[in-house]
């Protein structure tokens, strides 16, 4: 198989030394260790065909790795096999700009495309600072939530390409047309042929098949930006609130950040800055992005803010939205650029910089529920001996702030034992008591997988069913999910 | 019947025997047509059948006890709720059994977190009256309000009100299906808990499996209950008015209005449906083929004969008018800023305004599909595709092309390419088209357009919404993915072992050209034989 596999991918895109295969044994997460035989970096879908082919003769483990970076566990092999590196395929190879489109493959970062398009007049919705060697399309696959509420679409996948873990390729959508993307359908539909493929792929950990590029929306970036806080000291009020105006499709980003984690995006000097903002700060912070667009930006902003206010004066009198937080002067002219484009490169990722390491519990639930659910973590955190001071908190509305993700993130020494053991103890309990109140987990990684597939056996064997059609071998990235 | 007594006893013993007949009057009523979409074509006349017998379950438990029995005895079923979709909706074998969910009518409303919950009972009019109640709203599809909520959405579900939210994917939510084989998977939010809110699945999403671009006409399952997204409106009330079947509805004009404008030409409203997604305005815009307008003025079928027989190419090609939707979501003074804007637009682009009247006769309410056979008395859309805007202007030109060689006997439309729209602020756009025919005519080459368009769209690289088991699969796989269907067919084989749910879906159409002499010459594509009960 050795020989083959270099003969596919030549011997500088192979490893099998200890060293390299080490790389991928362990990422950010708390996942236990897990080593690959081999590592390959194919350059394009036929290297990427040919090397499933030759695992599923083999019965071979596939594992697909776009990022550079990886923080849940799904990229370390659980049965050994072949790590497919993905990096190489790195190309924007589109962008649209008069159907808002791009192309890319797998192995685009945030960083690359955040660059690309902002030089064009262009973005992208993005989640919030992404780490800037992560993989866009996985992202998305990986259904990560956008800060950007306004836009009635929501998701900015579009048609993809795959290649099925029987070695087939094949394109999704509208990009299924003979010829693409010599043809007039530009990939703009993601939906079809036949089936809706593109689902069985979303959510998958790469256990579905490989996704060597994808087309994705882009936005026009707005001539004029205002962005407003409030500090929020009744979160049940503000969430409210944004039931309120988020139906109105004037919020450009919409976000609530608890004190410990917008001080660790902001802090410039980490010594010096941390502590002090992270006590100085509102236990959490409103932030709203409202923008002026292509044609008369003034006079839409106005509008916008007029409407704001006028709710805020005539039904929610408590809620003390400003150009700035109290006591932080420029902060909006920090935030906003930082809201729209990746985490830079150069600075410890913001998740990473407290303690060395972070574990993240997310979920999605209605807003309405959320206070119920920080009740509940922080009663567990403190049976845990962690401090409640010290977990981050993040809740991001959806659609119109008709659902929310609301992500819960412990920070850790990853040197200390002790601190890993409690972590991981407090997760796997407040997991399952958050999924017994009501908690809705829709990514699956880790230790979360059992917890959901056991309880949700009827979609559990449904999945078996489809995954068995495609992936008879059961190759694609055995021991994740239900497979 | 040819269901035996046992069988039959058995699902009477399902749902009481008063949900149950095989009484030819009951089954007669479920026949195909007559009138409206695909009425009179072959793909009717040979495919479909009365049914063998009707029933009519509850609940969903029910529903999933029918299923089982039909594997068991190997008795083919067809799912049917308003039955809009004309000849594909209704049973293809005979003796077939034919599972009415009307009953299955409830319905409630999270007005907070817009959703509502419906079982396939339930109709776009109830679902869009009581969203507009209470400030949201629902894109009613082309099918129109008289149809199946939950069908639409699983098959269709567009109109010029996509222009915020195109796909109608995006608005399942947490949804219940009895597959094929009498098993219930549960969806979304649905898969862990009793609350419908959320639709995306545990890691892969099997909602994957509710349709492709089009629906799959029900031959992978039976939907019994969907949670639907509902969008937030404006909160003034849009008043109907007039007399039945020339109502409409009163627009609040201080926060709805529809404008039509006169544009210079077609790349004119092209480029003003891209400027109107850069400034990110409006809530719809459509291209207006005068058609519609022909229609909207005619009373009756010889008024609208003699209003058309008034029209010819040139007045066609030189019609360029642009129906663009303005809301107020927000405040009155949105939709005035919009309204700015949108002349700017225009006027830049040498368009200028009509006078619009304050009311809305189609989007909001009904679409139009009630209408459509006016003129002819059989129509079928041979495309209603989602793309880019720049697809669908050359698609739509490009079928009326094709179409000159097959007028008569489709009705003579001078050329018309149909008509285009942008959905999803541009990122996408729209392009249908429909066409007429007189059903008691020889329709022979109105089924040989409808499958030369499949030839069509793929030697010219088009996208399609008539892919699965609209067309001949073995025709349009190979050219699609490539090689969808192999992966349909095999998703519809684990699922549906006995071939029992809907058969001969998806190869209906391939049955279709197989035994209907008149298309034997146009079949010049490799496909195995299609087994095929009479």
């Amino acid at each position: 198989m050795k020989e083959k596999l270099l003969e596919i991918v030549g011997s500088e895109n192979f490893f099998d030394d200890p060293e390299a295969l080490a790389k991928y044994s362990k990422d950010f997460s708390l996942a236990p260790r897990g080593v690959p035989n081999y590592v390959v970096k194919p350059k394009d879908n036929q290297e990427v065909q040919r090397v499933i082919k030759l695992a599923n003769e083999h019965l071979t483990p596939v594992v697909p790795s776009s990022s550079g970076v990886h923080f849940q566990g799904a990229t370390i092999p659980k049965q050994g096999g072949i790590i497919l590196d993905l990096t190489r395929m790195n190309q924007i190879l589109e962008v649209d700009e008069l159907n808002r489109r791009v192309r890319m493959e797998a192995g685009v970062t945030w960083e690359q495309i955040a660059s690309e398009l902002g030089k064009r007049g262009f973005r992208m919705i993005i989640p919030l600072l992404p780490h800037p060697l992560r993989s866009v399309v996985t992202d998305w696959l990986e259904r990560e939530v956008p800060t950007n509420t306004v836009y009635d679409y929501g998701e900015p996948l579009q048609s993809m390409e795959v290649v099925w873990p029987t070695g087939e390729i094949f394109r999704t959508g509208s990009a299924s047309v003979t010829g693409y993307p010599d043809s007039p359908s530009k990939g703009a539909n993601p939906s079809g042929p036949g089936l809706d493929f593109y689902r069985f792929l979303q959510g998958a950990q790469g256990t579905m098949g490989v996704v060597t590029w994808a087309n994705l929306k882009i936005e026009y970036l707005p001539k004029i930006d205002k962005v407003l806080f409030a500090p929020v000291h009744d979160l049940n009020y503000t969430i409210d609130f944004l039931y309120r105006v988020l139906r109105l499709r004037i919020i450009q980003e919409c976000l609530l950040l608890n004190n410990i984690n917008l001080a660790s995006i902001i802090a410039e000097d980490w010594r010096k800055d941390f502590e002090k903002l992270r006590a100085s700060l509102p236990p959490w912070t409103l932030i709203l992005v409202i923008s002026g667009m292509h044609r008369r930006p003034e006079e839409q902003i106005q509008y916008e803010e007029e409407t704001l206010y006028k709710v805020i004066k005539n039904e929610f009198p408590g809620i003390p939205l400003a150009d700035n937080l109290p006591g932080f002067p420029g902060l909006g002219k920090k935030l906003l650029p930082m809201l729209r484009k990746p985490w830079p490169k150069e600075v410890t990722y913001w998740k990473n910089r407290y303690k060395g390491a972070c574990h993240s519990l997310f979920f999605i639930t209605k807003p309405i529920l959320a206070s119920k659910f920080i009740n509940k973590v922080e009663e567990i955190a403190a049976r845990y001996g962690y401090p409640i001071s010290d977990i981050g908190g993040y809740l991001q509305p959806i659609e119109h702030n008709r659902a929310c993700h609301l992500e819960f993130n412990f920070f850790y020494n990853p040197a200390s034992q002790p601190e890993v053991e409690r972590v991981r103890s407090l997760y796997s309990e407040a997991a399952s008591v958050l999924l017994d109140k009501g908690a809705l987990f829709t990514r699956p990684y880790g230790e979360l997988a059992k917890l959901l597939y056991d309880r949700a056996a009827g979609y559990a064997m449904t999945l078996r069913r489809v995954k068995k059609v495609f992936d008879p071998n059961n190759i694609m990235n055995p021991g994740n999910l239900c497979f | 019947m040819a269901i035996s007594q046992e069988t039959y006893q058995v699902l009477e013993s399902i749902v009481g025997p008063e949900y149950i007949s095989a009484n030819p009057v009951i089954c007669e009523g479920y026949r195909a047509g007559p009138g409206g979409y695909e009425c009179g074509s072959g793909y009717e006349r040979v495919m479909t059948k009365v049914p063998g017998c009707v029933i009519m379950p509850r609940t969903t438990e029910e529903v999933q006890k029918i299923v089982k029995v039909c594997n068991r005895y190997k008795i083919p079923y067809v799912p049917y709720s308003t039955g809009f979709y004309g000849a594909r909706s209704h049973p293809h074998v005979s003796d077939e059994l034919l599972i009415d969910l009307k009953r299955m009518n409830d319905f409630e409303l999270d007005e907070k977190h817009l959703y509502a919950v419906v079982e396939p009972g339930i109709i776009y009019s109830q679902l869009q009256e009581e969203a507009m109640r209470r400030g949201m709203y629902i894109v009613v599809g082309g099918g129109g309000s008289q149809v199946s909520a939950i069908a639409n959405m699983i098959g269709d579900g567009w109109s010029p009100l996509s222009y915020r939210i195109g796909l109608p994917h995006r608005r399942i939510l947490g949804t219940e299906l009895v597959l094929p084989d009498g098993e219930l998977v549960k969806l979304g939010s649905l898969a862990l808990q009793g609350d419908p809110f959320w639709g995306e699945g545990l890691g892969p999403d099997l909602r994957g499996l509710l349709r492709g671009f089009t629906g799959l006409r029900g031959c992978l399952g039976i939907v019994t209950k969907m949670a639907i997204k509902l969008l937030p409106f404006q909160p003034e009330r849009l008043e109907p008015t007039g007399i039945s079947p020339h109502t409409t509805l009163q627009l609040p004009t201080n926060r709805v209005k529809w404008i039509n404008f006169s544009m210079p030409s077609k790349d004119a409203m092209k480029e003003a449906m891209y400027e109107m997604s850069k400034a990110e305005i409006g809530a719809g815009v459509t291209k207006v083929p005068i058609f519609w307008r022909v229609i909207a003025k005619a009373k009756s079928k010889e008024e609208f004969w003699k209003l058309w027989s008034k029209e010819n190419e040139e007045t066609l090609s030189s019609f360029h008018v642009l129906r663009v939707l303005l809301i107020g979501f927000a405040s009155e003074e949105q939709l005035e800023y919009e309204e700015r804007v949108l002349t700017d637009i225009i006027t830049e682009l040498g368009g200028e305004a009509r006078r619009t009247r304050p009311s809305d006769e189609s989007w909001f309410k009904n679409a139009d599909a009630a209408g459509m056979w006016l003129m002819c008395g059989g129509y079928v859309s041979v495309d209603y595709v989602i793309e880019t805007i720049e697809h669908a202007i050359p698609h739509g030109e490009n079928y009326a092309q094709l179409k000159k060689s097959f007028t008569p006997p489709l009705m003579p439309d001078y050329g018309d390419p149909g008509w285009f729209q942008s959905f999803e602020l541009s990122h996408q756009g729209y392009s249908e088209f429909l066409v007429y025919w007189d059903p008691d005519e020889n329709t022979d080459r109105v089924d040989h357009f409808y499958l030369e368009t499949s030839k069509e769209n793929i030697r010219k690289r088009f996208y399609t919404s008539l892919l699965g088991p609209h067309q001949p699969l073995y025709l349009t796989g190979p050219a699609y993915g490539p090689n969808y269907h192999k992966w349909l067919l095999a998703v519809k084989g684990e699922f549906d072992p006995n071939f029992v749910c809907h058969p001969p879906v998806p190869l209906a159409h391939d049955a279709f050209v197989e035994q209907a002499e008149w298309m034997k010459p146009l079949k010049d594509w490799e496909s195995p034989k299609i087994r095929q009960k009479k």
